[in-house]
């Protein structure tokens, strides 16, 4: 039996138009859908994948955050995770939430951990590398592709600048996950009325330090306004893309 | 930027907060779901229209079936497409789960239609007549036809048709004269012919299982000699292999619209070997019908809902982006500064609010319907009867005021555009070919209009109309706690006092045996009634909006552009219905044929 555990965030959907809070503190949650994290969702496809390739294997889903986080627990378990567990905590920070990931994984035998590349809200590509290291098991990141070999083994495909890496890796591993490795699933009805009968645990967090504090958010410059020329105008275009130091 | 095609805001707006499924949820059929589920059920259905939907509209309409060598080809992205709904449990979603359904409320079926409708209504027709083929079965159908099709038919494995018109038989379905004649062994031979029967042969599926009309021998004339049966493509043999039951595609039709579905002329029993099973009793087979069209009729009105909100998407998306003209500042044009997006000019934005209010108003509609069909479903004897009248009494309009104001709505879309509308650079004028079948298909305007004022207005003393009358009234007095809807309130209550008039002034005709007179303007008094049906969900979903503002729990820019909405339908819509009035109280006649002579030349 290969023990899994996916490792799921809680993100925006990617259509969302990103609103702050008047202070600029944190993001403004009204209105806004959230989803599971893309690339998280590749780990979560693939050890679903593992199954259907004949592997016996056990597939918890896990999230830090608050009781929000739910409808996104209970999705992964409509597409197939076995069980989910919540880690009762706001998710605002990599460490702390690396940490939080490790003290409940410790000592439950896990084979793989899964988790996305990054998150597509903070984009930090922090976590998976530390859980890594606070597990002490052997860590692939990027990883597009993912193969068996033997039964606690597997063959990994990277993707690098300009070409690809090919490693193998004995379990336990950490597999930091992207395009390639699999493919997302559309949950079936069978699987979401299943969810609703899935265990999904509420965890107390470890004591674990947050060790940043998020101050302020800021949106990236505007674009600058749309000058138009007229089609006979070429000299006014150049002139101006030379003012500007563009050409 | 990705095109959209839906509201997915909107939808779970009428879903959950104007027309309440949780109250539907709280029904202990509906035991296996809760809101959770029901919103992950959404979502799923907006990812399959992205993945096997969405992306192969236009190629369906360039690439319409092929008859060769007497096989029908379809689209590629049909078989994969069944395939995916089939798995995801969609085709018999609504279906019970001891059949092999998920028992969803129809509130959720109309609601997931809606979405893949409006991402490519050409595909959707496939699976759509398997559910509705289904439903007949598990209605009608015996223990053993329910074994032996719906799982098939759920997996999305054999297709499922309705097989009614006939070159002579179109409204008129009594004139029907294909033949069932009864065999020893139970079943009947089948021989005639069959026109215009969408998705009734192709290549891409292992069988076709045809819920078809029939005459058995010997039978009355008119409705009541109409029976049901099934009719496979393939048979089962004597060792349970399939063999083929001489159903024969004799022709493929070439549409204006809707180009996906294959609508096919089918031959039965032309080597006489086509083998019919009797569903249900003999005779019956037209009201066994008549309950399934009712949710076909729906499922009309939502398809032409659908294509109308891809159209409007399309139409606001160009609107923003287009820059055309200025616009007047102090009585001024300045001809020297940018022009401005055409979204600006009051005409455009008149015309798409135009499209917003029929979208959002027409699903409102279809939605209220569903939600009646679920309550019916799931209650007692009373209130099974109390929620069928009103059903019985909304589907015809539902059908037929997004069917034809949809048109409208998608001409208006098309105009937006400009010479882009007419170009197939742009999908509108692929919108307006398919949605123009909505108003034909299902029983015509006219006939669904003859169905209203004919039947549901005076089925029981006119029960349907007093209920519907109570229901109008809880929205009314919902309305008249805010300031600011009182007016609007009043303006329904005057159209409601409109429509009572118009019902007194026709009815006596009806008594006295003038048919046609009181029928005559039959279409023009759906028109009517459907834009006071329509400005009812209106007041509906401003009464809803109203509460969110006050309490300031949601996005109030949605809300406000609702209220936005509700009233640009009673300022401009409603007031349509003032030259309908005058002329449903007139009482010169010139559309009555005369016995003498012919003024129409
Ligand atoms: C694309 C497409 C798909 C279809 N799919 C199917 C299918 O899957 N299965 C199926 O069985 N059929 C199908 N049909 C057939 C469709 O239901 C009929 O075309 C429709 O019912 C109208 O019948 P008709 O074409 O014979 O028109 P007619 O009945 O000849 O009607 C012509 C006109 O006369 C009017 N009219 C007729 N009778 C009356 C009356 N008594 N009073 C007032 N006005 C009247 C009608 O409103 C209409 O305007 C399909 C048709 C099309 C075009």
């Amino acid at each position: 039996m290969l023990k899994i555990l996916v490792c799921i965030s809680h993100v925006p959907d990617t259509t969302t138009k990103i609103k702050f809070e008047a202070d600029g503190s944190a993001l403004d949650r009204t209105g806004v859908t959230f989803v599971i994290n893309p690339y998280c969702e590749y780990g979560l496809s693939r050890a679903i994948g593992l199954r259907e390739e004949g592997k016996q294997v056990s597939i918890t889903a896990l999230c830090v955050g608050g009781p929000e986080v739910e409808p996104t627990l209970r999705k992964a378990l409509a597409i197939g995770a076995d069980d989910a567990v919540r880690i009762d905590a706001p998710a605002n920070d990599s460490a702390f939430v690396a940490r939080q990931i490790a003290a409940y994984a410790k000592g439950k035998e896990f084979d793989l951990i899964f988790t996305g590349k990054e998150s597509i809200d903070f984009n930090g590509s922090i976590v998976p590398g530390m859980v890594a290291e606070l597990m002490d098991f052997a860590f692939i990141s990027f990883a597009t592709h993912m193969e068996m070999k033997g039964d606690n083994s597997a063959t990994f495909h990277r993707e690098i600048d300009g070409g690809m890496e090919v490693l193998d890796a004995t379990f336990p591993v950490v597999v930091s996950c992207q395009k390639g490795i699999s493919e997302w699933r559309i949950p079936n009805m069978r699987g979401i009325m299943a969810a609703r009968k899935k265990p999904l645990a509420k965890v107390s967090p470890a004591e674990v330090r947050e060790y940043v504090d998020p101050v302020k958010l800021t949106y990236p410059p505007a674009r600058g306004n749309t000058q138009y020329f007229e089609p006979e105008d070429a000299q006014g275009l150049v002139g101006t893309l030379i003012d500007k130091g563009l050409i | 930027m990705a095109r959209e095609y839906v509201n997915m805001k909107n939808l779970r707006f009428l879903l959950h907060d104007v027309h309440q499924i949780k109250e539907v949820l709280a029904q202990p059929y509906y035991a296996e779901h809760d809101l959770e589920s029901i919103d992950m059920m959404l979502d799923a259905v907006k990812q399959l229209s992205d993945t096997y939907l969405f992306p192969h509209y236009e190629d369906m309409d360039r690439n319409e079936p092929q008859l060769e060598g007497g096989e029908i080809k379809v689209h590629h992205s049909v078989r994969p497409y069944l395939d995916a709904m089939g798995e995801g449990g969609w085709i018999g979603a609504v279906a019970p789960m001891d059949l092999g359904g998920m028992q969803i409320p129809e509130m959720l079926g109309v609601s997931a239609a809606f979405v893949m409708a409006a991402a490519n209504n050409g595909a959707t027709g496939f699976n759509g007549l398997t559910t509705g083929a289904a439903n007949l079965i598990v209605s009608f159908g015996s223990a053993e036809q329910k074994e032996k099709y719906l799982p098939k038919m759920f997996e999305g494995s054999w297709q499922g048709t309705m097989a009614l018109t006939e070159p002579q038989a179109g409204s008129s379905l009594s004139d029907i004269q294909t033949t069932a004649t009864p065999m020893p062994d139970g079943s009947y031979r089948i021989r005639g012919q069959k026109i215009y029967i969408s998705a009734g042969d192709y290549t891409e599926t292992e069988n076709v299982v045809h819920m078809l009309l029939a005459r058995i021998d010997g039978a009355p004339l008119g409705t009541k000699g109409i029976s049901l049966f099934i009719v496979p493509k393939y048979r089962e043999g004597e060792h349970g292999e399939l063999v083929f039951n001489d159903v024969t595609p004799a022709g493929l039709y070439h549409k204006l619209g809707q180009k996906g579905t294959p609508a096919t002329h089918l031959m039965y029993g032309e080597k006489d070997d086509c083998h019919g099973y009797l569903v249900g009793e003999p005779h019956r087979g037209l009201s066994y019908m008549f309950q399934m069209m009712n949710e076909a009729r729906l499922l009309v009105g939502l398809g032409a809902v659908s294509i109308a909100s891809a159209a409007y998407h399309a139409s606001l998306q160009y609107a923003k982006e287009r820059p055309q003209g200025r616009r007047y500042e102090d009585g001024k044009r300045d001809l020297t500064g940018p022009q401005t997006p055409i979204i600006n000019h009051p005409d455009v934005r008149r015309m798409l609010l135009l499209q917003k209010a029929i979208v959002e108003g027409g699903l409102s509609l279809v939605m209220e319907c569903a939600r009646y069909a679920d309550l019916a479903k799931a209650g007692d004897e009373e209130t099974r009867a109390h929620y069928e009248l009103l059903l019985d009494l909304l589907t015809p309009v539902a059908k037929t005021y997004p069917s034809e104001m949809g048109i409208v709505s998608i001409s208006q879309g098309l105009q937006v555009l400009g010479g882009g509308g007419f170009c197939k650079d742009f999908p509108l004028e692929n919108y307006y070919r398919d949605i123009r079948i909505y108003p034909i298909y299902e029983g015509t305007t006219g006939i669904q209009s003859q169905d209203l004022l004919g039947r549901k207005v005076v089925i029981k003393n006119g029960k349907a109309v007093k209920l519907l009358m109570a229901e109008i009234q809880k929205t009314l007095e919902a309305a008249e706690a805010y300031e600011d809807l009182r007016p609007y309130a009043e303006k329904l209550r005057a159209k409601l006092e409109t429509v009572q008039q118009i019902l007194m002034h026709l009815v006596p005709f009806a008594m006295q045996g003038k048919i046609e007179r009181y029928l005559s303007d039959a279409t023009l008094f759906m028109e009517l009634f459907g834009l006071v049906v329509v400005a009812w969900q209106w007041l509906k979903q401003g009464v809803v909006a109203k509460q969110h503002l006050v309490s300031g729990k949601d996005d109030p820019d949605f809300m406000e552009s609702k209220l936005h909405t509700m009233k640009f339908f009673y300022h401009y819509e409603l007031p349509k219905t003032l030259g309908l009035a005058e002329r449903l109280l007139d009482d010169t006649v010139l559309t009555i044929a005369e016995d003498t002579r012919e003024l129409v030349n």
